[in-house]
């Protein structure tokens, strides 16, 4: 019995893409800041369905990772990708590729809620606009299941005509995961969420996280490796731009492969 | 350990500490003393020669009765026009440069000939217009008077706009461009929707600013002793009238300049109270 499980994790562990859906695949990604390389040819994959963490410490890349895999660095002069970044086997990097379509299909969250300037009704509102012309009535639908998955709908649904600036911390971040649910993308970035919130609030987004990878592919950088290993079902170590290590969260945290993961995870340095 | 009391070094600091504070509340009250004898001046002047003629009658001749009624329409027509110009083309300017140009070389040189074009004396852009519209026209117009307004309003708001838009976190851009928003529905929900009381504040100050202007008219609209709603004829504005009325030497006219000289500061003075209460609810709504 015992042997069985070990044989079962051994199996999942040296080949972790069996039976996995490939929904991202970053190959060879080169990334700069002008002239600094932040990311040095890294190579990881995210599986469907399943919750993929990054972590490292400061300054390792694992948020710039994050913002090429939606495109958000074209924002910026200055900044470029070199390599592949295939989403559902396309290259998201090429440069016919329409940022807009790709964002509405890779959404993100990220560290410092963000509610715009409007109604937490139009907040998610705003977004359901853009890609679809609906009657009020299936749109107010569609904002009430949005605020739903966001475990947000109980706290709001009798101030809906309320500034989304009003909502504490916590429901605002909830407010951004609902907008990002509510145009209905395939996977979902994370830019440390938790990070600006306090426990009670964490752990209804870790919650929440573990709702949403059941549509959803989902990318989370953290800097608490105690979140990465309670929400991932990967986990990637990143250091000085590279990308150290890539295997099961279980694996990583009980016996990563190489010593530097080794000394991250115990808090040796970082 | 030393008492403080006793240490010549701390007591020293003491003493450099009151003579700065009684120094800088002495200058406020010097530059309020000012002005609160201006407004005294202003309103015990003033308040005398406001009756409702004042807003129902025309200028009169010397020793006739009369009012400001069409200086007070001439002067809220230009300012409006000058408004309805120079507005929309100030925030335009001002949304490229934060917006769109923010890293571009352009946006340095348009921001460098802004503050330039901001402090530029008002009897040079009169200067200017009358050689571009008057001479070229042949007669004074209240066309030219407004284009010579519009030109100190795009200033003031193009540097509003920029500033307020600068102000608007990054973040907020990233989060709509996340959700797959084009730019230019960015700048117009979310950036504009952010700076929004900023921008109108800047708008007003600009009204303020232009209230008062008399340089820019005098070689523009001119002045006119009769109601007109002609915007190719001279036109009658309560600053030129004041500059008119104030150095004549009858009496008459010169109460009227006091009266309207009342009447443009309780305007610009609200219009200022006005924008500081928008400016005071901050950035975002």
């Amino acid at each position: 019995m015992n042997l069985a499980i070990q044989t079962n994790v051994k199996e999942r562990t040296e080949t972790p893409a069996e039976g996995l859906e490939e929904k991202i695949v970053v190959r060879h990604l080169n990334f700069y800041y002008g002239e600094f390389r932040a990311l040095a040819d890294n190579n990881v994959n995210l599986y469907a369905n399943k919750v993929t963490a990054f972590i490292g410490p400061s300054g390792c890349g694992k948020s710039t990772l994050l913002r090429v895999l939606n495109r958000i660095y074209d924002l910026y002069p200055n900044q470029r990708a070199e390599g592949e970044v295939l989403l559902d086997g396309e290259n998201i990097l090429k440069p016919t590729q329409d940022v807009n379509l790709l964002r509405a299909k890779v959404g993100m969250v990220f560290q410092k809620p963000t509610p715009f300037p409007m109604t937490i009704y139009e907040n998610i509102a705003f977004g359901l606009r853009l890609y679809e012309q609906l009657p009020k009535s299936e749109l107010d639908g569609r904002v009430e299941d949005a605020l739903r998955r966001g475990a947000l709908w109980d706290e709001v649904k009798d101030k809906l005509g309320a500034s989304g600036l009003s909502l504490s911390g916590g429901q605002q971040q909830r407010l951004c995961i609902a907008r990002t649910v509510a145009i209905r993308p395939e996977v979902i970035l994370l830019d440390e969420p938790c990070s600006a919130l306090d426990p009670i609030s964490t752990a209804k987004i870790e919650e929440l996280i573990d709702v949403l990878k059941r549509e959803y592919t989902i990318a989370i950088v953290t800097h608490n490796m105690q979140q990465a290993a309670r929400t991932s079902d990967y986990t990637a170590f990143m250091y000085l731009g590279e990308l150290v290590e890539f295997s099961d969260t279980t694996q990583i945290f009980t016996n990563p492969k190489l010593e530097k993961t080794q000394d991250y995870i115990t808090g040796r340095f970082g | 350990m030393v008492s403080p009391g006793t240490n010549a070094r701390y007591s020293r600091r003491r003493a450099s500490n009151l003579m700065a504070t009684v120094l800088s509340i002495a200058a406020a009250f010097f530059g309020l003393a000012w002005l609160a004898s201006i407004l005294t001046v202003l309103v015990v002047k003033g308040v005398g020669g406001l009756t409702l003629a004042v807003f129902t009658e025309m200028t009169p001749p010397p020793g006739g009765a009369g009012g400001l009624l069409n200086p007070i329409v001439g002067s809220l027509i230009l300012t409006g026009l000058a408004v309805l110009f120079g507005t929309p083309l100030g925030i335009l300017a001002g949304t490229y440069m934060a917006e769109y140009g923010r890293y571009s070389k352009l946006t340095m040189v348009v921001r460098f000939i802004n503050d330039i074009l901001l402090s530029a004396p008002s009897i040079v852009i009169g200067l200017f217009v009358y050689e571009l519209m008057v001479a070229r026209m042949g007669h004074f117009s209240a066309w030219a008077g407004a284009v010579a307004l519009a030109i100190l309003v795009i200033p003031v708001v193009v540097r509003t706009t920029e500033d307020m838009l600068l102000l608007v976190p990054n973040t907020l851009r990233e989060a709509s461009a996340a959700l797959g928003v084009p730019q230019w529905l960015v700048i117009r929900d979310v950036a504009y929707r952010a700076a929004r009381a900023g921008i109108t504040t800047g708008i007003l100050l600009a009204v303020a600013r232009i209230t008062g202007e008399t340089a820019p008219l005098l070689f523009t609209a001119l002045n006119n002793q009769f109601f007109s709603w002609n915007l190719n004829g001279p036109m009658s504005s309560l600053p030129v009238v004041i500059f008119q009325f104030a150095l004549s030497p009858y009496e008459d006219w010169q109460q009227l300049a006091w009266t309207g000289a009342l009447l443009i500061t309780a305007a610009v003075l609200g219009l200022s109270i006005l924008a500081r209460m928008l400016a005071s609810k901050k950035v975002l709504t």
